[in-house]
């Protein structure tokens, strides 16, 4: 029993080590209008943790969700929309890779393409694009995987 | 009193005199016979003699030398294999297989952190989300650039588009 021990406990160890296969994850995909005001409200919670980094680099104290998407991504092949009243971003997956998911990402204003861009999303690494300037503030793109 | 055998054992011999020599040659039966018995007995005894003699070891030390050293090694033997199945025995007592087992971690630690460590430039960029290409449409917004940042604080990827169309207020509309 004892010999047996001093096998089994390093087998545990890489065991545990091994890095566990891809299970269905959730992407938020948000439509984010980034401003500075007198009284900023809260962050979203799905921007939280991304706070900091959208403040320093953007320059602004409020940011405000104006279209979401929540998709459970399961097999990598899905595809979603998240959209505000004049833009929508069409989030196509392409498959997983290492950490994470291939995406295609169009950005329209109505039906006009303003931007695309092929993207690898790692669950550890949230996206964020600059997009264009709207009125005082500026729009945003951002995907998390939660 | 003699008894025959002792008697005949003695003249073989020649050991019998006198009376007595007389006496028991007239008690034999056939006298030639027993000559020719007693000759045969003479012969015999001295090639015994001569063939049976102990032969003179040129090397005497040397032989007893060797057998002293192989007496010794027969006798230490036993007691060698008896102390080994102790010794194979009491070799995985609890404490060595606790020590063998920390030694096993210590050594797979060891091993992950060269690995991990030797990994991590090429991992961080895996954890990190990558743009693989990012193109605006050229006729909508003619003078955009794109950039890539990677804000490794938060390991947060910026897309940083410049030189978009700008939108009046009314786009933030939800």
């Amino acid at each position: 029993m004892h010999r047996s021990l001093a096998f089994i406990i390093p087998v545990v160890v890489v065991m545990s080590a091994l890095p566990a296969s891809h299970a269905a994850e959730t992407v938020w995909s948000g439509l984010v209008i980034a401003e500075n005001v007198a009284h900023p409200q809260p962050v979203p919670s799905e921007l939280k943790r991304i706070e900091g980094s959208l403040k320093r680099f953007f320059g602004y104290n409020q940011f405000k969700v104006i279209g979401q998407s929540q998709k459970v991504v399961r097999t990598g092949q899905e595809d979603w929309l998240a959209t505000s009243k004049y833009f929508g971003l069409h989030v196509d997956a392409r498959g997983e890779s290492k950490g994470g998911y291939v995406l295609n990402l169009k950005l329209y204003k109505e039906k006009e393409l303003l931007l695309e861009t092929e993207t690898k999303l790692s669950t550890h690494s949230p996206l964020v694009i600059k997009g264009p300037q709207v009125g005082g503030g500026q729009l945003l793109l951002v995907l998390v995987v939660q | 009193m003699k008894t025959f055998e002792e008697k005949w054992t003695a003249w073989l011999d020649d050991q019998l005199t006198g009376s007595e020599l007389s006496q028991f040659e007239a008690s034999l039966p056939d006298k030639a016979a027993a000559e020719a018995e007693k000759a045969g007995s003479k012969k015999l005894g001295e090639l015994l003699k001569r063939e049976l003699s102990a032969q003179p070891l040129a090397n005497e030390e040397f032989f007893s030398h060797q057998l002293r050293e192989r007496i010794i090694q027969e006798t230490r033997e036993p007691v060698r294999q008896s102390t080994g199945e102790t010794a194979t025995y009491r070799w995985w007592t609890v404490p060595r297989l606790l020590w063998v087992g920390a030694a096993s971690l210590a050594i797979f630690v060891v091993f992950t952190l060269g690995v991990m460590h030797e990994k991590n430039p090429a991992e961080e960029s895996q954890y990190l989300t990558q743009i693989l290409n990012a193109r605006v449409d050229p006729v909508v917004s003619p003078n955009a650039t794109v950039s890539i940042f990677e804000v490794k604080q938060d390991r947060v990827t910026v897309l940083w588009t410049e030189g978009l169309q700008s939108l009046p207020a009314d786009y933030a509309a939800k």
